[in-house]
């Protein structure tokens, strides 16, 4: 407790220096004069070789117009096309207000400093004209971006093949896409004191539960850092128990996955630069589910669903039930198969413990290691480990054979496990496990678990129960948990994010021929 | 003003916490402590004590609701007063202190006798406060959560236990009630304090959700402790000759220690590992009880602290002291006359004050 607190202490201190207390910000009108407001956009933008300062005569302004922006930012044909050429070309009869001759959406008026400043750092062009006191800010923001994509991290069979990208007006629009319905309503946040970054909360205004979002917003405003570089950090800011291993959001990086968890009631954050959005309020069941379970039939999804779960207790507890059956209670098992147990360790020198954390850790290390590798030299690592250290390593006597199946089986387990987050929360509270089982047997094992349920229901997303439908048990949701039921049979909305709004459907229920 | 409404329970919560509390250590010794005092017949005395169990239950019940919105703790201070109300909150405590202490120290001992023999008390104790903290820190909320879960976690042990059936011999218990009233009606002392545990009633009441099934919720909790203790009874004697049943300290065990597979022996032992969960349905309401008697004595609002005093002292206990055998059950003993205080007599003794006191203030009124 006392270190809890000591760790909040230092975070306030760390906050306050952040923020420019003290000096009251300097509001700069805009000048009418051109050179003044140029002399203070060079004091502003000092070693700012990309800031393009043009200016030019226009007939339509009466006379010398300045037009100032970020090159690189700005999309140099809507730059040429909607803001040069009709400024500089002039045809008789044409209506001479600079306002309308502008061919582009978005252009605002505005009188200070600051907000030029800001507008031009993210990409607009700004237009100075000589005798007035305003400017005029243009949209023409347009910053390398890549195409979009098939998402990586969350490869799909059936859903649809495009991921987020990293500019959030794109991936609103994926979303949008998903649900053209007046009710989803958009808030704008900007977090960070130096990174600036505008996350859009993406909500159904009629399905939502007023008291979660309001929630939500509470937590982004109280965000005071100098940036934010990716969801994840934002996560990291909001989450309800930071010491917990497993994730308390989804990142995601499908807009029909956000789609469908904005149908059940539930919030997206989309953050700016970012190519992966947040979705909240989570529960521990939703990191098992996954977009191709609603489209393939409903027996073998709820097959697949079942094979997750068991695959998250084979990943977490195999190695230990391995440790705990073959140090301690071997009474457990049949004289025949310990035999054969005994028979592939006998030349192994070490306690069950080290030789699996010995195989566990070589795993690991293998895991990271094909990660961040090229694509050509990542074979390699698949040949070296696989083939050099699991054949050899058994060879030497190392380790026994049983426990490289128990390791390659609870690799295999871990990959099942849909989300990345949950899988490396698995992977980690793995090795406590097997600290457990070494030290208690079985014993030890059932009390491993049994804090493992102690933290996941006492564990809140969003002031949600985290461990919902499960505890607290809401079997009207069971449909949609451990098995996938017939899509017709989901009548309501899960309860899970408290939605304000129940109904999902009337009913569906195909009639077939048997009627 | 509501005071606990944020943490509220619902009726299946209510229900499975009571009914968890009451299922503990009873399980592993009750059909040999029946078997010595009523051979066979034993399971007769259950209904005795269930009936026992229900009227008190009910009193406490119809007490509580006089008052819906307080805790036992908080109508000893408008009854008694700020200092007699204030003794009352500190033997309150120290009866669910005394509770959680016996119970812990017990489990600990059946660990040690069956599954870790090398390992310490204190290390098995130690062990047991890290989920011990980590559930009860959540409060109320989160221990209704848990009991809950763990009733339905554990569902698969009768099952399994059904397939020790096909050796039973039904003969064992016959004749019915072959000597007589007298043996069931001393057997039932034992099976009054096996129920032990509805007395959670003074504290989770307030948080009940639906107080119109309050009633319902603790007949149907004790009945469904009054079934599994019958179905563990009923097999047990059918299973062991009668005079074989009493030579085991923890029949129900032994009689896992029969069951095997092909692929399995031993499953006493993963049972009983896994009877930690249902064990610990019992002993959390207990530790919660207490510190959040503590806590309201001091009037702070987090019980978290005194929680980490109260594990650490258990620990520190069962690393100065490891109680032997006779002395854990003369522990339990003392546990069980405070039950019978507390549980039992309590509700019956206040209950004619409280409605009395009520029905003159409703008048006033």
């Amino acid at each position: 407790m006392a270190m809890r607190g000591w760790l909040r202490r230092k975070k306030t201190s760390v906050k306050d220096r952040l923020s420019h207390s003290g000096e009251p910000v300097r509001v700069r009108e805009i000048s009418d004069q051109l050179s003044e407001n140029i002399a203070e956009l060079n004091a502003i933008f000092t070693l700012t070789p990309d800031l393009v300062i043009r200016t030019f005569d226009s007939r339509h302004a009466g006379g010398k117009v300045t037009l100032v922006y970020l090159t690189g930012l700005v999309d140099k044909n809507s730059i040429n096309n909607n803001v040069l050429r009709p400024l500089l070309s002039h045809r008789e009869g044409e209506s001479s207000s600079i306002f309308d001759l502008l061919s582009v959406g978005k252009v605002t008026v505005v009188y200070d400093f600051q907000t030029v400043e800001n507008d031009i750092l993210k990409g607009s062009s700004v237009l100075f004209i000589e005798g007035r006191k305003e400017a005029l800010v243009v949209e023409t923001n347009g910053w390398p971006q890549r195409a979009l994509e098939d998402p990586q991290l969350e490869a799909s069979l059936k859903g649809a093949h495009q991921g987020f990208v990293e500019t959030d007006s794109q991936n609103i629009a994926l979303i949008r896409r998903y649900i053209p319905n007046r009710e989803l309503k958009i808030k704008e946040i900007w977090v960070g004191e130096r990174g600036d970054t505008k996350l859009s909360i993406m909500f159904l205004a009629d399905v939502v539960n007023p008291e979660v979002l309001q929630e939500l917003e509470d937590r982004l405003g109280r965000i005071k850092v100098d940036s934010i570089l990716n969801t994840g950090e934002l996560e990291e800011y909001i989450e309800d128990n930071p010491y917990s291993p497993f994730p308390q959001f989804i990142t995601t990086e499908r807009p029909d996955t956000t789609a469908s968890h904005l149908l059940q009631g539930k919030i997206a954050v989309v953050v700016d630069r970012s190519p992966s959005v947040m979705i909240a309020p989570v529960s521990f069941a939703s990191f098992f589910q996954n977009v191709d379970d609603y489209s393939i039939r409903w027996p073998v999804a709820s097959f697949i669903r079942l094979l997750r779960y068991l695959a998250f207790i084979v990943a977490t507890f195999l190695p230990a039930i391995y440790i705990a059956l073959i140090s301690f209670n071997y009474e457990v098992i049949p004289l025949d198969l310990i035999l054969s147990i005994g028979e592939s360790r006998e030349k192994v020198p070490f306690p069950p413990l080290l030789e699996a954390l010995l195989m566990e850790l070589t795993l690991e290390m293998l895991r990271e290691s094909g990660i961040r590798l090229p694509a050509p030299i990542g074979q390699t690592v698949g040949i070296v480990g696989g083939i050099v250290i699991g054949q050899a390593v058994v060879q030497a006597g190392i380790v026994s054979n049983i426990m490289v199946i128990v390791v390659a089986f609870t690799a295999i387990a871990s990959f099942i496990i849909p989300n990345y987050d949950m899988s490396s929360a698995v992977r980690l509270i793995r090795f406590v496990m097997m600290v457990l089982a070494a030290m208690f047997g079985i014993v030890g094992i059932v009390v491993g678990l049994m804090a493992l349920i102690g933290h996941l229901i006492s564990l809140q997303s969003l002031g949600v129960p985290y461990g919902s439908p499960l505890a607290p048990v809401r079997f009207s949701d069971w449909k949609d948990l451990f098995v996938r039921l017939p899509l017709w049979k989901m009548l309501e909305r899960p309860t899970g994010a408290r939605t304000v709004q129940e109904k999902r459907q009337g009913d569906n229920q195909p009639e077939g021929d048997a009627k | 003003m509501k005071k606990y409404a944020y943490y509220e329970l619902s009726v299946i919560q209510y229900i499975l916490l009571i009914h968890g509390t009451q299922v503990g250590i009873g399980v592993l010794t009750i059909p040999r402590e029946l078997a010595e005092q009523a051979g066979t017949d034993g399971w007769i005395s259950l209904f005795i004590g269930w009936a026992a169990a229900v009227l008190v239950s009910l009193v406490t019940t119809n007490m509580m609701k006089r008052y819906p919105d307080k805790t036992i703790i908080d109508i000893f201070h408008l009854l008694l007063g700020k200092y007699l109300g204030k003794v009352a909150t500190i033997l309150m405590a120290m009866y669910f202190a005394i509770a959680s202490i016996v119970f812990i120290a017990n489990t600990t001992a059946i660990i040690n006798v069956w599954i870790l023999s090398q390992t310490p008390a204190y290390i098995i104790v130690a062990l047991f406060a890290i989920p011990a903290y980590m559930v009860v820190q959540g409060g109320m909320r989160v221990i209704g959560r848990y009991s809950e879960l763990v009733f339905y976690l554990t569902l698969w042990m009768p099952l399994v236990l059904a397939t020790a059936l096909k050796d039973a011999h039904w003969l064992h218990l016959l004749p019915l009630i072959k000597e007589g009233w007298m043996p069931i009606l001393t057997a039932s002392q034992t099976t009054i304090l096996s129920f032990l545990g509805f007395e959670m009633a003074y504290f989770v009441y307030p948080f009940l959700q639906k107080k119109q099934y309050a009633s319902i919720g603790i007949v149907v909790a004790n009945t469904l402790t009054l079934l599994v203790y019958l179905y563990i009874t009923i097999i047990c004697f059918a299973f062991f000759c009668p005079d074989e049943i009493v030579e085991y300290v923890w029949p129900t065990l032994n009689l896992w220690k029969v069951i095997e597979y092909r692929f399995l022996e031993r499953i006493d032992i993963i049972f009983l590992a896994f009877y930690l969960f249902i064990l610990s349905t019992t002993a959390l309401p207990y530790l919660y009880f207490t510190v959040f008697s503590t806590s309201q004595l001091f009037n702070s609002r987090d019980h978290r602290k005194h929680l980490w005093v109260l594990l650490t002292l258990i620990t520190v206990m069962a690393w100065v002291y490891t109680p032997s055998f006779i002395d854990l059950k003369k522990m339990t003993q003392t546990w069980s006359y405070a039950g019978l205080i507390f549980a039992y007599l309590l509700p019956l003794l206040a209950w004619g004050p409280i409605w009395l006191s009520k029905r003159a203030g409703g008048k006033e009124a």
